[in-house]
C-alpha cells in the first residue's frame, strides 16, 4: 500500500455516520419523526451514487534501441505487461456537502526481454486512492473543496496548453487513468454564464515527478459559457518558475461544426535546450530561456465536423513556440547520442550520461519541435456496440508521426472488450522515434 | 391562409388573440420548456431490427440541461451537458469533458438535441399554414423555420391541438427539404404551472422517414418541477 487510505476511511466513516441514524430512526414508530427520518433516508439514498469497474488487460511493447534508451537500460521497459484493476467510484451528495472517493486496486505482472533485465519478471500490487474530494457549498454560488483531483479542461484532444497542472489529458490511452494531484479550490458562480475559480495545487499526490522536484502552482481561472460559445482565461504561477497566461475557447458554428482554440503565453521558458559546456560530453541541457523576457507562446487551433452518417472528423494544429529549431534539434540528438555512448562506461562520465539522458527524456516540453497536425476519426455507438477512434499526429518539422487507435466493443450490457494501440514512424533522430516503437493493449472491462 | 386565420379567430375568441409564436410557446410548456424541471427518459429504439435501450435522468432549466445515463451499466455514469448550443460529453474514467455537436446521435433515431429540445419558440419562426386533424383532433398546422443554422432541424411541420394547445405530431426536414423523420407526442403526465394542472409529455415516438420500421420511443416519467441551481450546469463542478 503505497499511499495512505485515510480519505477512504473518512468517507466510509461519514457515509456510515450519515446512514446509520437514518436507518435506525426510520424503523422507529412515531408520526412526524418517522416522516422526517424517512425523508432523510430518501435524501441520502438519492444523493449516493457508485459504480464499480473491473479491468484486465495484456500489453505488448516493442522496445526500440534508440539513443534515449540505450539497450533499454535507461527506461527498462518491459516487453509484456498484464494488469488486473478494480476501480470503484463512490459519491455522496448530501445537502451542502459532497464527498467522493476513487480507490484503486492494481495487480501487475511485467516481463523483460530487452536490456540487462532480460529474462526477469515481477509481480506488483498497489492499493491507493487516485482521486478523492470533499466539497462544501458555502452559499448558492460559492463552493470550497479540497481533494486529490485530475483537473482537466479545454476543448482540444492532443493536449491542453492552457492547463498549467497536467500535461497529459488522458486521451492517449483512456484505459490508463491520469494520476491525481492535491488541490484546494474556491469556485464562485456570479451568474449562469460566468465562473471564477481560485485553484492551488499543493501536493504532487499520485503524480510522479521522476526528474524534477514538485512545485506548488496557483491559478486564477475565469470561465464563460454563452449561447453557442465558451471561453476561459487562466492566470497561473508556479513556485520557482514563472507566471503564465492561458486561454481556451470554442464555438458551435453549426449543428455539426465545432471550432476551438487553446493557448498559453509566458515571458521566457523553463524548457531545456542543448548548450555547449566544458564537460566530457561537450554540451548539457540548460534552461537557456529562463531569464529571457520575450514572449513564448504555445497555441492550438482545431475543428471537428460530424457527418450525417455519424462519424466525427477532427483536425488540430499546434504551434509550440518554445520547441526546438532544426539547429537545436540536431544539437539535442547529438548530445543524446553522446550520452548514450557514455552510458555503459564507468566512473563520473556514467553519472553525467545518466543526468543528461534524464534531461533529454523530459526537457520540460510537451512536444519537442514547433509545428504539429493531428487528424482524428471518431465514431461511437456503431450498431450500439462499437466505438472507434483513429488518430494520426504528424510532426511537420521532422516528418515523424504517431498513429493511435482505440477500439471498444461492447458484449452485452456489462462487458467491453478494448484494444488500444499505437505505432510510431520516423527516421533516426526524429521525435516520434520513441523508445516504444509500437504498443498494443488488449483487455476487458466489466461494469457492475 | 388569411381565410384559415379568419376561421380560427371566429371560432375561438381567446385563441384568436394568440399569434403562432404564442401557440408555440404554450405548446412548449407541455414538453419541458418551464423554469426548473427534472424527469427520467426511457429510450427504446429498433433500428434495422436491432433493439437498444437507455435510461436517462434529465435536469433542465431555461436553455440548459444535464442528462445523466442511468442504465444499462455499460453507459452508466455518462453525462451530457448542454448549455444552450454548447454540448459536452463526460465519460466515467475520463476527466476531460469532450465538446460535441448537436448532430451527434444519442441513440437510434434520437439526436442529442432531441432529449431536451423543448424550446421550439426560441429556435424557430412559426407560420400558421392551415388546420388539419390528427387522430380526429383539430390542430393548427405550423410551419417552423429555423431562426439560425445551429438548430438540429432546419424546418419542422408541427401540429398543435387547438383545444389542448399541445404539440401532437411533427415532421422534421433537412436543408434540402427532404423529410427524414417524424414524431408523435402523447401527454399522459400532469404538472402544476402557476397552481394549475397542465398536461405534460409522456411519450415521443420518432419514426424514420425512409425505413418506417426504425422507431425510437422516448417515455417520460418521474417529472418534478423544482429549482435547478446554476451549479448543476457548471463544468467546473460537474466533473468529479
Amino acid at each position: 500500500m503505497k499511499k495512505n487510505l485515510l480519505p477512504l476511511i473518512i468517507f466510509i466513516f461519514l457515509a456510515c455516520f450519515l446512514w446509520k441514524p437514518a436507518s435506525s430512526i426510520a424503523a422507529e414508530p412515531g408520526g412526524g419523526e418517522e416522516t422526517e427520518s424517512s425523508k432523510l433516508l430518501e435524501e441520502l439514498k438519492e444523493g449516493f451514487e457508485y459504480s464499480i469497474r473491473f479491468l484486465t488487460s495484456g500489453a505488448y511493447q516493442d522496445v526500440s534501441n534508440i539513443s534515449q534508451n540505450p539497450n533499454n537500460d535507461f527506461f527498462r521497459i518491459p516487453r509484456y505487461l498484464t494488469e488486473l484493476g478494480l476501480r470503484p467510484d463512490a459519491c455522496l451528495n448530501f445537502r451542502r456537502l459532497e464527498l467522493s472517493v476513487k480507490p484503486r486496486l492494481n495487480v501487475e505482472w511485467r516481463a523483460w526481454e530487452d536490456g540487462t533485465r532480460k529474462g526477469d519478471d515481477e509481480f506488483d500490487n498497489d492499493l491507493f486512492i487516485n482521486e478523492w474530494l470533499t466539497r462544501m457549498r458555502v452559499t448558492e454560488g460559492l463552493f470550497v473543496s479540497y481533494g486529490r483531483e485530475n483537473l482537466q479542461w479545454g476543448p482540444s484532444y492532443l493536449f491542453s496548453p492552457s492547463n498549467p497542472f497536467f500535461m497529459d489529458n488522458g486521451r492517449g490511452n483512456p484505459k490508463r487513468e491520469v494520476a491525481g494531484m492535491d488541490f484546494a479550490r474556491l469556485v464562485w458562480l456570479p451568474g449562469m454564464s460566468w465562473t471564477v475559480s481560485l485553484i492551488a495545487n499543493l501536493d504532487e499526490g499520485r503524480q510522479e515527478f521522476r526528474y524534477y522536484e514538485f512545485d506548488k502552482t496557483y491559478a486564477l481561472k475565469l470561465d464563460y459559457a454563452g449561447q453557442e460559445e465558451y471561453a476561459g482565461l487562466i492566470l497561473s504561477h508556479k513556485e520557482s518558475d514563472r507566471t503564465k497566461l492561458g486561454a481556451y475557447g470554442g464555438w458551435t458554428a453549426t449543428d455539426a461544426l465545432l471550432l476551438y482554440g487553446e493557448g498559453v503565453v509566458s515571458r521566457g521558458s523553463n524548457a531545456l535546450y542543448p548548450k555547449n559546456a566544458g564537460n566530457p560530453l561537450g554540451a548539457s541541457m540548460e534552461a537557456a530561456d529562463d531569464d529571457d523576457s520575450s514572449f513564448k507562446s504555445i497555441f492550438l487551433v482545431g475543428g471537428s465536423y460530424t457527418l450525417e452518417m455519424g462519424p466525427t472528423l477532427t483536425v488540430e494544429y499546434v504551434y509550440n513556440g518554445p520547441g526546438y529549431s532544426d539547429t537545436q534539434a540536431d544539437a539535442y540528438y547529438r548530445l543524446r547520442q553522446d550520452a548514450a555512448d557514455a552510458y555503459a562506461l564507468t566512473g563520473l562520465i556514467q553519472g553525467l550520461s545518466r543526468l543528461t539522458l534524464s534531461r533529454t527524456a523530459d526537457p520540460k516540453l510537451r512536444f519537442l519541435r514547433r509545428n504539429y497536425v493531428m487528424l482524428q476519426y471518431n465514431h461511437n455507438d456503431i450498431k450500439d456496440v462499437l466505438n472507434l477512434t483513429f488518430r494520426w499526429t504528424q510532426n511537420i518539422d521532422d516528418g515523424s508521426g504517431q498513429f493511435t487507435s482505440i477500439v471498444e466493443c461492447f458484449v452485452g450490457d456489462h462487458t467491453q472488450l478494448f484494444l488500444v494501440g499505437s505505432v510510431n514512424s520516423g527516421g533516426r533522430d526524429t521525435e516520434f522515434r520513441t523508445p516504444l516503437g509500437c504498443q498494443c493493449m488488449i483487455g476487458l472491462e466489466y461494469t457492475f | 391562409m388569411i381565410l384559415v386565420a379568419g376561421i380560427v379567430f371566429y371560432t375561438n375568441p381567446v385563441l384568436a388573440e394568440m399569434t403562432p409564436k404564442e401557440i408555440l410557446e404554450k405548446s412548449d410548456e407541455a414538453r419541458g420548456s418551464v423554469k426548473g424541471i427534472e424527469w427520467e427518459i426511457k429510450l427504446k429504439s429498433i433500428e434495422n431490427g436491432r433493439k437498444q435501450s437507455r435510461t436517462l435522468k434529465i435536469k433542465a432549466c431555461d436553455f440548459n440541461s444535464l442528462a445523466e445515463f442511468l442504465s444499462p451499466p455499460k453507459v452508466k455514469g455518462r453525462k451530457l451537458l448542454m448549455i444552450d448550443r454548447n454540448m459536452w460529453f463526460i465519460k466515467p474514467g475520463l476527466r476531460k469533458p469532450v465538446p460535441i455537436s448537436p448532430r451527434q446521435k444519442l441513440m437510434g433515431g434520437a439526436s442529442n438535441g432531441d432529449i431536451a429540445s423543448t424550446n421550439y419558440a426560441g429556435d424557430y419562426d412559426a407560420t400558421l399554414v392551415s388546420e388539419d386533424t390528427v387522430n380526429g383532433e383539430l390542430c393548427y398546422l405550423l410551419d417552423l423555420t429555423a431562426i439560425n443554422k445551429k438548430v438540429t432541424y432546419d424546418r419542422i411541420k408541427y401540429w398543435v391541438s387547438k383545444k389542448r394547445l399541445i404539440g401532437v405530431k411533427a415532421e422534421f426536414f433537412t436543408v434540402s427539404g427532404k423529410m427524414f423523420k417524424s414524431a408523435t407526442f402523447e401527454y399522459g403526465n400532469n404538472i402544476q404551472i402557476e397552481e394549475k394542472p397542465k398536461p405534460f409529455v409522456s411519450k415521443m415516438i420518432i419514426t424514420d422517414a425512409v425505413i418506417k420500421e426504425n422507431v425510437t420511443t422516448m417515455t417520460y416519467s418521474k417529472i418534478r418541477l423544482r429549482k435547478i441551481p446554476d451549479s448543476t450546469f457548471n463544468l467546473n463542478l460537474l466533473v468529479r
